[in-house]
């Protein structure tokens, strides 16, 4: 454990018409580390993945980036965009993509950012190194594509694609982006099984192409005990318990909220 | 101040009243169906025609003359303006059950923008066939004919009331409370706000959904026969388009009550109608030239406003729609025709047909392809030395204007995923760039195009400024009240003022002029594919699929959506600029909001998302109408053409919304989809995940800091049953 956090996050509140979704979170995220993140429905999993990659603003509190090309970078008045620029990407909990973009086309597309040579002109008229940049892409897509194992599927619109490829694109997708803290809400929702068996050992291989802090959400307690050197447990818009897997799981507090919960359903 | 008070009273709250009555029936629309109803306008003027049509007297024939198909027949038919009525309100119920029965129901689940182009599409067939039935003559209503008697009952500070505008105003009056009633003491009122509120909620909960929709259309076009009745009245003189333009104004009330509140939109249509009056008789009493359009550009600016600022009470009943999707497959294939003609049936029967195997197959389609590109081009760059009759030079210089227009709907609304209705506008800046070029600064020849061009930049940038807070509806909403703006205003001060532009001796020959527009326009074709293909069409595309995912992939929707429109609105004022020298002055009929939803609609049929949709377009609805314009007289110019475009558009519409020119790549994914719904999803998940895990072996050939873990590896091997 590197102690250094990536990210931390302090007394982050947000309220829906007085129903708090989250009631002053705090949180610091270790670099480098793969961070799961468990807790039953509404326990604002998700509306703190919003906050972090800005598509919902904290009604108070502070959400701070270290590390980022700019240093740290107090985050919460940024917009979306911005943050991936500093190097926060996001994965949706349904999986969005692009939907009549071919795979390739996606591909290229989110790391438009890289294309420093491709203003508009320069682009169109294919002057000024924009060939360069386009070929540069295009490589980028390719290796990220045999990355996942769609590189068969690259000429297909996402919309064509199956829930479990569509998964695997979203994940090639946020990882040509090249971030340095990853968000993945619910990587294995909508795919069987036996397949979620195999999405672990994947996402720790994308973490490190990517030498990346991965924080994800995940209701499949297999896994997300297998692959999280942290765990975090969450609810009613609070943070539960901070530690390793095996002692979140064994936390009273997460057993009668969470497990128990999950027991009687 | 007396007088000016009841006489801004008098004329606005009659107009504000008609206004009412549109706003009123939109919102009762929208609130069961959450359809915004574009042809509303149409619908208010085809009934409003057909009451006309009644009380003059006149002969009501069909003529129609189509393959097979020869139907004449007419009746001549003469009732009083009260018999009338009712008449006109069964087939009011009639038109609006039929709408709703044939074109509404089968797009019950497409997307917002598909909506809007289906009702756009809609208008135009309905003014079509009012014009192809009707007549485009104006409607003049006599004294004798009129709703009301025009003489003064009432005089107020010196003002006259005549029975007239008072009697349109109780009408909205009783109406108004009529509607409000439903709503709240009726159990279908009381569903319709239940579905208004939550769709899938209501229908759970046992409300008919469909039922609600027919009742809302059938109601809706009656109240919309009683509003064009009303305003033909009160107009005097009118026609299809006049009325149209009017009903933008309901929409806009429409718009400001949310879509969904009764009381404010009615309150927004008088206040439109007062508003309007207001400046009409403040500038009036200045300056006589100043008021061309000022009303317009006034309530309608008031109006973009309001939507920009978008105040909380008005849009909290409003959903966001976030994907705006014009590209979604889902919806439409309800629509009866498509029952019929399976187009994936007919696909596997035509592979059945042909024995070759799919790689033959695809080159012979992409030899047929590449032998029509070619002949195309050979034909577009020998044209001027063909042995074609002298006739045919106007037409081929319009077709590559044409091809232009249709090119800039394809950027913004293919490509971009915005409508705009103001392209017309952008045809009408361009000219006014020109002339003011030529004539004021007396630039040399190609200059003046330039400048129109560049005079479109911040135009564009003023459209675009609305679209970083609008989707979809109120974007339409707010460029349509641009493109009407333009219409009233900029147009008449160009067009009728008499701004001549005159060639260079050296470009006035036929065989010049055809080719430096022969080369501007592949130029600008050539540009706009490779911005398709580079970063600046990704981001277009990204966009347009969904901009919240888009912002999560560091694309910023403000310089994008910007950028579009600015590149948008630069190619359709290259074609007015064109156009301009074409013609020696800008001609107000290209700039009108009718030429924008006419080739909106065109672009929309031809293909809006590929660069070989306006080639189709251009060719389709531009070269070939224009040639027979040439060759028929004026008087004989049938709206067939334009019935079958509108036909055509919501067919499209339903079978696949990428248009004509991917019909080939449709059918094709629609039978692999179907190939999919037989083979367990599941199975190409699997193999999707196996796949990942040999690639991660490959991965470790790779130089990457690849810290693999056997046992995983192994074990995941097994699962997933590669073999290792």
């Amino acid at each position: 454990m590197t102690g250094r956090p990536i990210i931390s996050i302090a007394g982050v509140r947000l309220s829906f018409g007085g129903v708090a979704a989250l009631d002053g979170v705090d949180l610091e995220v270790p670099e480098g580390q793969i961070v799961g993140i468990i807790g039953p429905n509404g326990a604002g999993k998700t509306t703190l993945f919003d906050c972090i990659s800005g598509f919902r603003r904290p009604d108070s509190g502070s959400i701070t980036l270290h590390g980022s090309p700019q240093g740290d970078v107090e985050l919460t008045s940024r917009a979306p965009y911005e943050r991936t620029a500093l190097g926060i990407g996001r994965t949706f909990q349904n999986a969005r993509l692009f939907k009549s973009m071919p795979i390739r086309d996606i591909l290229r597309a989110v790391q438009h950012d890289r294309m420093k040579r491709s203003g508009f002109f320069r682009s169109v008229l294919g002057l000024g190194g924009s060939v360069l940049d386009e070929q540069e892409v295009t490589d980028r897509a390719d290796e990220v594509l045999e990355l996942v194992g769609l590189s068969a599927h690259g000429d297909k619109p996402a919309m064509e694609l199956s829930t479990g490829m569509l998964r695997l694109c979203e994940l090639a997708a946020v990882v040509a982006v090249r971030p340095r803290l990853l968000l993945l809400d619910e990587p294995s929702s909508g795919i069987a099984q036996k397949e979620t068996e195999a999405l672990g050992p994947l996402l720790r291989r994308l973490a490190e192409y990517l030498n990346a802090t991965l924080l994800m959400i995940e209701h499949d307690m297999p896994l997300i005990m297998g692959i999280s050197d942290t765990m975090i447990a969450m609810a009613g818009g609070r943070v539960i318990t901070v530690g390793p897997p095996a002692e979140v799981r064994e936390h009273p507090e997460v057993l009668t909220s969470y497990l128990g919960a999950k027991a009687t359903a | 101040m007396i007088h000016t008070t009841f006489s801004i009273l008098s004329g606005g709250l009659v107009a504000g009243a008609v206004y009412a009555l549109l706003a009123m029936g939109l919102v009762l629309i929208y609130k069961a169906t959450r359809i915004p109803n574009f042809a509303y306008g149409g619908m208010a003027s085809f009934l409003a025609f057909f009451h006309y049509n009644l009380v003059t007297g006149r002969r009501v024939s069909l003529n129609l003359d189509l393959l097979y198909l020869h139907i004449h027949g007419g009746v001549t038919v003469h009732l009083s303006f009260w018999a009338a009525l009712p008449v006109t309100l069964a087939a009011a119920a009639l038109l609006g059950w039929f709408i709703e029965r044939l074109i509404i129901r089968p797009f019950a689940k497409a997307s917002m923008v598909t909506l809007i182009i289906v009702t756009l599409g809609l208008n135009l067939l309905l003014t079509a066939v009012a014009e192809q039935v009707f007549g485009t003559k104006d409607l003049v209503v006599s004294n004798a004919h009129a709703i009301f008697s025009r003489s003064p009952v009432l005089s107020l500070g010196g003002v006259n009331f005549t029975y007239e505008r008072l009697g349109v105003v109780a009408i909205v009056v009783v109406l108004s409370a009529g509607v409000w009633a439903f709503f709240r003491f009726t159990a279908t009122g009381l569903a319709i706000r239940a579905v208004a509120t939550d769709r899938d909620v209501a229908s759970l909960l046992g409300v008919s959904v469909r039922q609600l929709s027919v009742v809302s259309w059938v109601t809706g076009s009656m109240v919309a026969a009683v509003a064009g009745v009303a305003l033909a009245s009160i107009v005097i003189s009118s026609n299809p388009g006049l009325l149209f333009v009017l009903s933008i104004k309901g929409f806009a009330a429409a718009i400001v009550g949310g879509m969904v509140s009764f009381p404010i939109a009615v309150a927004a249509g008088f206040g439109i109608g007062i508003g309007e009056e207001l400046v009409r008789q403040t500038i009036v009493q200045h300056d006589t030239k100043l008021y061309t359009g000022a009303p317009e550009v006034l309530t309608l600016g008031a109006v973009i406003v309001v939507l920009a600022l978008r105040p909380r009470w008005i849009f909290k009943g409003i959903r966001d729609d976030e994907d705006t999707g014009i590209t979604g497959r889902g919806g439409g294939s309800e629509l009866f025709l498509v029952r019929w003609i399976d187009p994936v049936e007919a696909y596997r029967l035509l592979r059945a047909a042909i024995p070759t195997t799919s790689p033959g197959l695809r080159r012979t389609t992409r030899g047929i392809r590449i032998g029509v590109v070619a002949g195309l081009a050979l034909f577009a760059v020998t044209f001027p030395f063909l042995p074609l009759p002298a006739f045919w030079t106007l037409p081929a210089n319009l077709t590559l204007i044409y091809l232009l227009v249709v090119l800039s709907f394809v950027v913004l609304v293919g490509w971009l995923g915005q409508i705009s209705v103001a392209q017309g506008a952008f045809l009408a800046v361009g000219g006014a760039g020109v002339a003011v070029c030529a004539n004021t600064l007396h630039l040399p020849f190609p200059l003046p195009i330039l400048g129109g061009v560049l005079l479109s930049i911040p135009v564009s940038i003023l459209i675009g400024l609305p679209a970083l807070r609008l989707r979809g509806l109120h974007l339409v909403v707010a460029t349509l009240a641009f493109g009407l703006a333009a219409e009233r205003a900029l147009l008449p001060r160009f067009s009728e003022g008499g701004v001549r532009v005159v060639l260079p001796t050296y470009m006035r020959s036929d065989r010049a002029l055809y080719y430096f527009f022969l080369a501007v326009t592949v130029v600008a074709f050539v540009l706009a594919g490779r911005m398709k293909a580079t970063r600046v069409g990704r981001s277009f595309f990204a966009i347009r699929d969904s901009e919240t995912v888009a912002s999560a992939y560091g694309i910023r929707p403000v310089r994008v959506k910007l950028t579009g429109f600015v590149v948008s609105g630069a190619i359709a004022s290259l074609a007015g600029s064109m156009l301009t020298y074409q013609l020696g002055a800008l001609n107000a009929g290209y700039g009108s909001v009718a030429f924008s939803i006419e080739w909106l609609a065109y672009s929309v049929v031809a293909g809006i998302t590929s660069i070989a949709g306006p080639i189709i377009g251009a060719l389709f609805f531009g070269l070939y109408p224009e040639l027979a314009k040439s060759t028929v007289s004026a008087s004989n110019i049938s709206h067939i053409q334009e019935i079958f475009a509108a036909v055509l558009l919501i067919v499209i519409m339903a079978v696949n919304p990428e248009g004509l020119a991917s019909m080939s790549r449709f059918v094709r994914s629609r039978a692999s989809a179907h190939e999919d719904d037989d083979g367990a999803s599941d199975a190409e998940d699997l193999a999707a995940i196996e796949a990942a895990a040999t690639a991660e072996r490959h991965l470790e050939e790779l130089p990457l800091e690849a810290d693999a873990d056997g046992d995983i590896d192994a074990e995941e091997a097994a699962l997933s049953g590669a073999p290792s």
